[in-house]
């Protein structure tokens, strides 16, 4: 078992964030290495690295005890590092076997495609991973869980002496992933250093020989065996202990009646039998590992998704939401997005403009004209109330950084007087100063009588602000926690939950 | 008609379009016999070969995801600067078609290289390549056509080889047959359509992104360029105006056939009878005296009828890539 690829003292910087700190890792030959850490832990990041999409500002990474630097990932592939991306990176109307070859077709532009032999040599890859398909199959015609296997058989036919695999059983049944350890397992015996990514943690156990663990850009352990670690262990490295639960000032007691109530809601992505109430003035978070479906639910209630049965209630009313709009204007329901770039902010246009983009249609004219100055003046004492520090309206909100940039996403809810708030990992990705801010304005905001849900995976972030804890696994809910701010005790509260499931 | 049967018809590209075509020159040959004289089928297949050729040129941009908005201003500079050599220059006819081909190529290679390289969509980039060959062409012709075609070329675009089959037609099975081939068969062929279906798995298999899209766009600029002199045989004359009037059929003749827009789905069959199609409804236009508002509107309402077809199509197919088999 020697060492292949060595991360020494690597550290990235994005603009206002330190993505990764110092940080080391070794996969070693016949290994399957664990990287684990929670969202925003620096995990992606790494491995953007380590294939070449982003270059470390300072630190290096070693293949076999020398320095290398890959310019794409295509330069890491001719090296034998390969991964297998979370999404799928296939193409759908071509076969099996001319997506397993596809980057080898031929010699030339020009050459004629020997499909007979290109079939072939798929074909020995698929009974390597034991894998009953006919390299001729078309992969729209595929399971999601053998076009998985399919990229893992691509990425060993270009002769991968490390495989990189991002949460490759994030989409699989258990017995499907139980024939992906089984091939994992003979890779390893031939020799391939292996990194597994996954927020599985029984998963983890079951099939990793040693552990990374990232918080915050640190490494808390470095490529040390996994045996001797307990689960608790492992859970208590990557969420930490509670390094600062401040102490809030109570707030008023929260009204009775839930502004937002699901009684045994279902939706069209899966979610089964949801009960969950939330009353003006109440902090109520949403715990859950990664897929546990809290941002679905969430954009199911906004109408984003069908709802399959059960009801939603708004004010005692049952309603039905039938879109975004819907529940903006007409349930003053508002959703600040975990994906702040993709589906928050639009970067390109002035902050005035992304602040304001809710309150347009209350502040058009009859003949629905709006003018800049009515918007500046219902959105201008909010961007002022939030610190959102810009050199003025009219910057492109793209120019400025993370945490201003959540600080508008949350602003435009606030100028619009939403009474339910959902706000969605707010803190991923900005510094801990705008982290505090966020998070005293949470409480602000709850104060005033809104309803907040706040989905977070940063368990110290949901101690802090989280009045009670609502644990969601697998679409469903699996209790609910009661939150005193004794970080031990809620911790395990919250994680006894979520294995509930396993014991039973 | 079982449903089945009707389900796989609709499966297939050309199937669709070939009975309209079929349909359609049943219906206009019983109320007009005079369509199908001799004469008038060399007229139509006349029509068909260059409208094929400039339907290809867009197809495979299409394939790549793209869209090449300078085709037909690529055609038309090709076309005068093809009569211009021999013309004004005295360059031998052969030598003026090779290099009519080297101007496309090159053109279209050109036009390739700026979006690849920058990450500035095609749209943008070929919208103002359409500006600069037109203006090149303009400031070459003073916009007053060049009357000196040769003999051989005139013969070449209004004779037959044989019955109604025009010469015009070889040319365009040439370049039907070579692009079909190229997307089966041909690396090049599935890079570009690897990346239309899925640019970011082409680019994560190692796949030449750059160059590929060069190779796509020198292949549209090729079939522009004979595409240009292919009308300038017909047309017998070396008019400036050439391509003006391309763009809505180009992009037409391939979604009727099937192809995506969205990238990596073409038929070269389908685009012939969406040719085909086009061909006969401007035909009938001039049989039976009809407003050419009609016709426009006609052609419009099937552009959406395919479109939505198609939209169909791509919906169930990603429905059954997530329900898997």
């Amino acid at each position: 078992m020697g060492s292949l690829l060595e991360i020494r003292h690597v550290s990235k910087s994005f603009p206002g964030v330190k993505a990764l700190d110092d940080v080391a890792m070794t996969l070693a030959t016949s290994c399957v290495h664990a990287l684990l850490g929670e969202n925003g832990a620096g995990k992606s990041t790494l491995i953007k690295i380590i294939t070449g999409l982003q270059h470390p500002d300072s630190g290096e990474v070693l293949l076999d005890g020398s320095p290398v630097r890959f310019n794409s990932p295509r330069e890491a592939a001719a090296r034998g590092i390969a991964v297998v991306h979370q999404e799928r990176n296939l193409v759908p109307r071509f076969s099996v076997g001319e997506n397993i070859m596809l980057d080898r077709l031929g010699a030339g532009s020009l050459s004629r495609i020997d499909f007979v032999a290109i079939h072939d040599e798929a074909a020995h890859w698929l009974r390597l991973l034991d894998l009953d398909i006919d390299p001729k199959t078309p992969v729209s015609r595929l399971s999601v869980a053998q076009m998985q296997l399919v990229e893992i058989g691509k990425a060993l036919s270009l002769k991968s002496r490390a495989l990189l695999l991002d949460e490759p059983t994030a989409s699989l049944t258990p017995a499907e992933s139980d024939a992906l350890f089984g091939i994992i397992r003979k890779l390893r015996a031939d020799g391939v250093a292996i990194l597994f990514v996954s927020h599985k943690l029984e998963e983890v156990f079951q099939i990793c020989d040693t552990v990374t663990v990232l918080r915050d850009g640190h490494n808390v352990c470095d490529s040390v065996p996994l045996a001797g670690l307990g689960r608790q262990d492992v859970v208590t490295m990557m969420i930490g202990r509670a390094e600062r639960i401040s102490s809030r000032a109570p707030r008023p007691k929260p009204a009775t009646t839930p502004y937002l109530e699901l009684r045994g809601f279902s939706s069209a992505l899966g979610h089964r039998e949801i009960d969950l109430a939330v009353r003006p003035g109440e902090i109520v978070g949403l715990y859950g590992l990664v897929g546990a479906g809290r941002s679905e639910l969430a954009k199911s209630v906004l109408g984003l998704y069908r709802q399959t049965g059960g009801e939603i209630k708004i004010a005692n009313t049952s309603v039905h939401i039938r879109s975004v709009a819907d529940a903006l204007h007409h349930h003053g329901i508002g959703y600040v997005s975990e994906d702040r770039k993709g589906e928050g902010l639009i970067l390109m246009h002035s902050v005035l403009d992304n602040a304001g983009i809710t309150v347009w249609r209350r502040l058009a004219g009859r003949l629905g004209l709006l003018r800049g100055r009515t918007v500046a003046r219902a959105v201008g004492p909010v961007i002022e109330r939030l610190e959102v520090k810009t050199p003025s309206l009219q910057q492109t909100i793209g120019n400025l950084s993370g945490g201003n940039q959540q600080k508008v996403s949350v602003a435009k809810w606030i100028a619009a007087g939403v009474k339910l708030l959902i706000v969605d990992e707010p803190s991923v990705g900005i510094d801990i100063k705008t982290k505090a801010y966020l998070h005293d304005l949470i409480h602000e905001l709850a104060t005033g009588g809104t309803a907040v849900i706040l989905i977070t995976s940063d368990m110290p972030e949901m101690i802090d602000v989280a009045d009670r804890i609502v644990v969601m696994d697998g679409y469903r809910i699996k209790g609910e926690v009661e939150n005193d701010r004794n970080y031990d005790r809620v911790s395990q509260a919250i994680m006894a939950h979520i294995h509930a499931r396993k014991a039973a | 008609m079982d449903k089945r049967f009707g389900m796989q018809l609709l499966d297939n590209d050309w199937a669709g379009p070939a009975l309209i075509s079929l349909a359609a020159i049943l219906v206009i040959s019983a109320l007009q016999p005079s369509f199908l004289t001799p004469f008038n089928i060399l007229v139509l297949l006349s029509a068909i070969a260059v409208n094929m050729v400039i339907a290809l040129g867009q197809l495979v941009i299409v394939g790549v995801g793209q869209m090449n908005l300078a085709l037909g201003s690529l055609g038309g500079l090709v076309g005068v600067c093809f009569v211009g050599a021999i013309e004004v220059l005295g360059v031998p006819t052969p030598l003026a078609v090779l290099m009519g081909l080297s101007i496309g190529v090159l053109a279209g290679m050109a036009n390739g290289y700026v979006i690849a390289r920058t990450g500035i969509s095609a749209f943008i980039i070929t919208l103002a390549s359409l500006q600069i060959f037109k203006g090149i062409n303009l400031g070459i012709t003073k916009a007053q056509p060049f009357y000196g075609v040769p003999d051989v070329v005139k013969q070449f675009g209004n004779t037959a080889v044989i019955g109604p089959i025009p010469w015009l037609i070889a040319p365009m099975l040439i370049a039907a047959l070579g692009l079909w081939y190229l997307f089966r068969r041909l690396r090049i062929g599935r890079y570009i359509l690897s990346m239309g279906g899925n640019r970011q798995a082409a680019e994560l298999s190692g796949i030449d992104t750059v160059g590929t899209v060069i190779w796509a766009h020198a292949i549209s600029g090729l079939l522009a360029a004979a595409a240009g002199m292919m009308l300038v045989a017909r047309l017998q004359i070396g008019q400036p105006t050439i391509g003006d009037d391309w763009l809505i059929s180009s992009f037409a003749a391939p979604v009727i056939g099937g192809a995506a827009l969205s990238g990596g789905h073409v038929s070269v069959a389908g685009t012939f009878f969406g040719v085909v199609i086009i061909a006969i409804i401007t035909q009938a236009l001039v049989l039976f005296s009809i407003d050419p508002f009609v016709v426009q509107i006609v052609l419009g309402s099937l552009i959406l009828w395919a479109v939505g077809i198609n939209r169909f199509r791509e919906w169930r197919f990603a429905k059954m890539a997530t329900a898997g088999a």
